[in-house]
């Protein structure tokens, strides 16, 4: 299992001339393997040759002297024939007469005259079926016979030493000449593949290119001589646009999103300045009715001040959420009171229960970028003010740890759908319907390098955000 | 039967041959000698050089013949196929009465050699007595030192070779006997001394895988033998000629010299009293 997982994750344009060399070699092997076969079945005919030649010619020499038992003829023509015999093919011929007792034989030590042959008979097979067995020594084994009568037999010894050892060179070269015709072809494939595969390389290098954001590959660089690859590099070039346009529009809908938050905070907003107003217009006609009577003045003035104070406050906020020169500054515990006056009052609008805790101290909090934190906090306070209904509870809670500061936002609500889960914690593409506010979430906690995880416990559901802290982060 | 056809063969020959011209003949057909089969009879520079000696001796033509067994070289004698032969001392006594010397070769300055019994190189026999049993090689029935000299020892003892030995070979040639004890095919064998020596000189490797155990005592050297009737036809007598004066021409000189031979000399019977001795013994 571990080598194909290997192979597989090899580039292809290394696999594809590994499995060529590798059926280079099988081929080789099978090749080999039939040059060995054919060369054996020459050596068998050459052997069974040799060997059906001696022994007729030594059946026409010795018959006569064999019918009459003439040791000494017998010997000197088995004698004369082996020094006549050029080659060392032949290591010991006996010949024995028609009861099986040896006459006589090329080394009578070996074979003594007068012995029985059947030793020398044992695994010994007729002249035209003698073939290579690996065995150095053969044995062949015919009668003797002279006009149709069987007089004796004779039994030859065949040194194939040589033939083994030819076979054998004929291996080795077959082995040498493989390896070597499956190194070049190896390599020429790979030569030959790495250059048909160069598109896919670039197309490869593109795709992974700027962190997984796929780049288009220069008109140049596009193989014109190879209509298929163009094809496929003009298509991913097509894809790429595409690709950078949808991000594009993910980028304006996000941007969007800021304003989208606060316009769904609109109304309730509206109410929290037309409040005061009323309240306003009552010190003013105050003022005006009582205008000798300092006190009374005194009192709607700072009745006046009051209101106008927070309605400054409200306009801060709101120019504060959407100031786009804020990017890059730091996060401060204002940032939070900005987001609770802009919360409040949708949640009073719904008679919802607010519990507020910012816990972490200002020097922790500095450490992050205040726009996307206030963003983030505040499309999860918006989610969990809808999700919560009326009457409702929605908390939000700012802890600080050493390495991270973790933002919780809970809710009463029935907890989310199976899309809103998938909007918040998944990389997949938008679902139709709905807004972007809780991807904007993800993609910010993403950026800001943190993590969202999501839990529903009595009743309440909570979404924490951890994001790391820059230094540590830097640490 | 052969002996009544043989000798009918002689007698029509003899009565045949004054009718004919010896110029004629001499013309007609070459002088036929017959050489011993168990001698060196696989040299064949020695032959080319015998037969251009006994020609230029004889100023004529010679045809050298070669047969297997004595036997036959002594039927050829017999039957006038051939004129005149080398043959063993023992054929000779054994047609004593038909065949009549013409030269008895010198060999290391006598014209004696002895017969020697052999066995292999590594063979731990010390005499004729430790091969009981032992496969034997002989060369040939009718050779006095491949045969008789170690079939009348055993005769002497009372035995014979064939109760003696385990087996018993004919190898038709002095050669053939070393070669058979040399490979192993028999454990002993009967050999001229004269042949073994001078294989010893011309083929040291074969003799060196043979040991002499015995050597007979010294006994009449092979000679040269023509039919008794046609002793004085002038072909037999410019051979006689030719054979004692080998040592006088270059090739006789060349000849000897690769026979190892001293020369030829006339010889008597008497050198062959030995081997007749030996002959009454297996005639007992």
């Amino acid at each position: 299992m571990m080598i194909p997982r290997l192979f597989r994750d090899l580039p292809v344009t290394l696999r594809v001339p590994l499995v060529t060399a590798g059926l280079m070699i099988l081929m080789g092997l099978v090749a080999s393997q039939g040059v060995l076969y054919a060369l054996g079945r020459v050596q068998d005919a050459r052997l069974s040759e040799t060997a059906r030649l001696h022994v007729e010619g030594l059946s026409v020499a010795l018959g006569p002297s064999v019918l009459r038992q003439d040791v000494w003829e017998v010997y000197d023509i088995l004698d004369r024939a082996r020094s006549a015999y050029d080659g060392q093919r032949l290591l010991l011929s006996v010949v024995a007469d028609e009861r099986g007792r040896i006459l006589a034989a090329t080394d009578p030590p070996r074979a003594p005259v007068g012995n029985s042959i059947a030793a020398f008979q044992t695994g010994a097979v007729a002249p035209e079926t003698v073939r290579m067995t690996g065995e150095p020594v053969l044995r062949v084994s015919a009668p003797l016979v002279i006009q149709g009568r069987e007089i004796g037999s004779i039994v030859t010894e065949l040194d194939v030493t040589d033939l083994l050892a030819e076979r054998r060179s004929v291996a080795l070269w077959l082995l040498v000449g493989n390896a070597a015709a499956t190194a070049l072809l190896a390599f020429g494939g790979w030569l030959a593949v790495a250059r048909i595969l160069r598109p896919v390389g670039t197309l490869v290098q593109a795709m992974d290119a700027a962190q997984g954001s796929p780049r288009p590959i220069a008109e140049a660089e596009i193989p014109r001589g190879d209509p298929g690859f163009a094809r496929l590099i003009e298509t991913y070039n097509r894809m790429t646009t595409a690709v950078e346009r949808r991000n594009e529009a993910e980028r304006r809908l996000a941007e969007r999103e800021r304003f989208v938050s606060l316009g769904r905070l609109s109304s309730s907003l509206a109410h929290e300045i037309n409040n005061p107003l009323g309240g306003l217009l009552n010190a003013a006609d105050t003022i005006r009715t009582y205008a000798d009577r300092p006190e009374v003045v005194r009192q709607s003035a700072d009745l006046m001040q009051r209101g106008l104070g927070h309605l400054r406050d409200v306009a801060r906020a709101i120019l504060d959420q959407n100031r786009l020169d804020r990017a890059g500054q730091p996060l401060r515990p204002e940032d939070f009171e900005d987001l609770r006056l802009l919360f409040e009052p949708e949640a009073a609008s719904h008679a919802q229960v607010l519990s507020w805790q910012v816990e972490a101290p200002a020097a922790l909090l500095a450490q992050l970028p205040a726009a996307p934190v206030r963003q983030i906090a505040l499309n999860l306070l918006l989610n969990a003010g809808n999700a919560a209904g009326q009457a409702g509870q929605v908390g939000l809670s700012v802890t600080g740890a050493p390495a991270e500061l973790r933002l919780s936002v809970r809710d009463s609500g029935p907890g989310f759908s199976p899309f809103d889960l998938a909007r918040l914690m998944g990389s997949g593409p938008l679902p139709p319907g709905g807004g972007v506010g809780l991807r904007l979430v993800r993609d910010l906690v993403e950026a800001l390098g943190g993590r969202i995880s999501h839990d529903r416990h009595g009743g309440m559901t909570e979404v924490r955000v951890d994001l790391p802290l820059r230094e540590a982060a830097d640490a | 039967m052969a002996c009544t056809r043989r000798d009918l063969l002689v007698g029509a020959v003899a009565l045949a041959a004054p009718f004919l011209s010896r110029g004629a003949m001499a013309q007609a057909q070459p002088f036929r000698f017959a050489l011993t089969p168990v001698f060196l009879d696989n040299d064949a520079a020695i032959i080319s050089t015998l037969r251009a000696a006994l020609a230029r001796g004889m100023g004529q033509d010679i045809e050298l013949v070669q047969r297997r067994t004595y036997q036959e070289i002594s039927g050829a004698l017999l039957d006038g196929s051939v004129d005149a032969a080398w043959t063993c001392g023992y054929p000779y006594l054994q047609h004593r009465a038909e065949l009549q010397l013409i030269g008895v070769p010198v060999w290391r300055g006598r014209p004696l050699y002895q017969s020697y019994l052999i066995v292999g190189s590594g063979d731990a026999a010390q005499s004729l007595s430790d091969l009981r049993g032992a496969v034997h090689a002989f060369s040939d029935p009718d050779s006095n030192s491949g045969f008789l000299v170690t079939a009348s020892d055993l005769a002497k003892a009372g035995e014979t070779p064939e109760q003696f030995f385990s087996r018993v070979i004919f190898t038709y040639g002095h050669r053939n006997v070393v070669r058979s004890v040399a490979g192993g095919l028999t454990r002993s064998g009967s050999v001229d001394g004269y042949v073994w020596e001078a294989l010893a000189l011309a083929e040291p490797d074969l003799t060196a895988r043979t040991r002499v155990i015995a050597r007979s005592e010294w006994l009449g050297f092979p000679p040269f033998v023509a039919r008794r009737d046609r002793i004085a036809e002038r072909g037999v007598e410019t051979c006689r000629s030719a054979l004692l004066g080998l040592g006088d021409t270059a090739e006789g000189r060349e000849v000897l010299r690769l026979l190892y031979l001293d020369g030829v000399i006339a010889g008597d019977d008497s050198l062959f009293d030995g081997i007749a001795r030996r002959m009454a013994v297996m005639a007992r």
